[in-house]
Formats: structure tokens, sequence, C-alpha cells
């Protein structure tokens, strides 16, 4: 009795996960997107409007290189030890910000449309 | 504390650790941070269920500082350290619920435990942005730590056979 309760606990957990995981993969078609290093804004582009380019964004003597390409952006290089930035790839959940942990950095879209910011708030 | 414990939590910590670099040279499947199976703890949940709760944690923490210095990752100890302890807070007290035969139950509690300190911290340094990791980091912690579970559940049975304890 006790052991279903508690391996029910553990399928729930299970499904909160996957529902949320459902929720935040859904796509996003905004084009503002901002780059986030310690809480502050680095950078802001409209991926629309901006020319391609890459940029080397510095933390504690470490560099991202972030690339942006036809309207689309992703991080193309990095000297931290685990790379996990590069290998997310190009910015696409609306949710899901691209985050590298060593060099406290984060790109992310922005919630343009306010009437759905004031929904989910 | 005698010779003999000595020997044995230096032994545990040692496979820990063995464990953790082997794992570090497998490539990880899903590049997302946090995301790991975290096979090391097969011995955090065995000794868990074995040491008292003092030595469970010299061992974790010794693991951890050892771990991140092979590794070459000083970030990593931060998150795992919060991990650790929130999840070893909560292991030694499900310890007290769950039975050892359905280790692998206590286990998967302690992997989503590690990954709510692991995102606490998280949010910490990044601000809330974070928190869309977090279901990745549920659905992950209960795989993993059914996987490890089971795992210390045959470590269990093995060194049942062989009479040790």
């Amino acid at each position: 009795m006790k052991k279903n309760l508690l391996i029910g606990i553990c399928i729930t957990i299970f499904l909160i996960g996957v529902i949320g995981i459902i929720w935040v993969l859904l796509p996003q078609h905004g084009t503002e997107v901002n780059i986030v290093q310690d809480g502050v804004i680095l950078y802001q582009f409209d991926l629309s409007t901006t020319k391609d380019q890459t940029i080397d964004i510095e933390y504690d003597g470490r560099i991202n290189t972030v690339q942006i390409e036809n309207g689309k952006i992703r991080v193309l290089d990095a000297d931290c030890p685990d790379h996990t930035c590069v290998r997310m790839g190009w910015l696409e959940s609306g949710t899901l910000p691209i985050v590298c942990l060593p060099n406290h950095l984060i790109i992310q879209f922005v919630d343009t449309d306010e009437s759905i910011d004031a929904v989910a708030k | 504390m005698n010779v003999k414990k000595l020997t044995q939590l230096a032994m545990l910590t040692g496979i820990a650790l063995i464990i953790f670099v082997v794992e570090m040279q497998i490539p990880n499947p899903f590049p997302l941070p946090g995301v790991k199976l975290g096979l090391a703890n097969i011995i955090t949940v065995y000794a868990i269920y074995h040491y008292r709760a003092r030595e469970v944690i010299m061992i974790v923490l010794v693991r951890l500082l050892l771990a991140s210095i092979f590794g070459g990752n000083m970030m990593a100890f931060l998150y795992s350290l919060a991990g650790s302890a929130i999840c070893l807070a909560g292991m030694l007290l499900l310890k007290r619920v769950i039975d050892e035969k359905y280790i692998w139950i206590s286990s998967v509690f302690g992997a989503v435990l590690h990954n709510i300190g692991q995102i606490l911290v998280a949010v910490l340094i990044l601000g809330t942005s974070v928190l869309v990791y977090f279901p990745f980091l549920l659905v992950s912690g209960c795989l993993a730590g059914a996987f490890t579970g089971i795992c210390a559940q045959f470590v269990i049975h093995r060194l049942d056979i062989i009479g040790d304890k």
C-alpha cells in the first residue's frame, strides 16, 4: 500500500515533467532576442532585421562566440569545458533559452506580446 | 572511527570517482545542462542504506571535490554541492520510510531532490529564466534515479552473496 503510494508519487513527478517539457517546447515565432549575462541584458536584437554577424562575449577570461545568420542565432564556439551551449544549436523554442552555465550566459526570445504575458502572469 | 571503516569509506569514494571519470567519457546524448545519468550515485544510494549519515556525507563531499578537480569544472562543484546537500537530507529521511527492498524508489526521490538543488543554484546565479529547464530535469531525474537505484539494488544483492554485511 505504502509502496504503491510512493510509486504513484514518482509517476506523478514524471508526468508533471513530461507535460512541462511539451509546454516548453511549443515553438515561438518572435524575432526579438536578448543576450543576458548575470541578469544584465548585454545585447538585444530583432533577428529579422539584424545583419549576419558574430559577437564575442567574454566572462572571466573565457569567450563565447555568438553567431547570427539568416535570422537565427546560436553559440558558434565556446571555451567552456562542456560545450553544452554549442551543442544546443540554433535558438528555436520560445521558452527554452540557450544557456551556458560556466559563463553565466543566457540567449532567449523576448516576450513582445504583452497580452500573452499578462495572462501568463 | 576504526581503520576498517575508514578503508571501506575510502574504497567507496574511490569506486564512485572511477565511475564518475568513466561516465565523463561517455558522450551525453541530451545536450542540456544538468542532465546526466550520475552513475557515481549508485555508491551514494548504497552508502545511505549501509552507513551512518556523517559517513555518507564524508563520502559524497570528498567525491564531489575530487570529481570537480578531475573534471576541471569548478562551477559544476557548486551545482553538485547544492544538489547533493538537498538529496542527502531528503534520502536520509526517506531511508526511515522506504525499505531497502524498494531502494530504487528512494533513489528516484533522491535524484529529483538533487535536480531541485541544482535548479535553485541556477536560479540564484542566472535568474528565474532557467526555470524552464526544470521539467527536463524532473524527467531526467526520474529516469536516472530509477536506473542508479536499480544498479544499487544489484550491488547490494551481489554483496549479500559474497557475504559482506
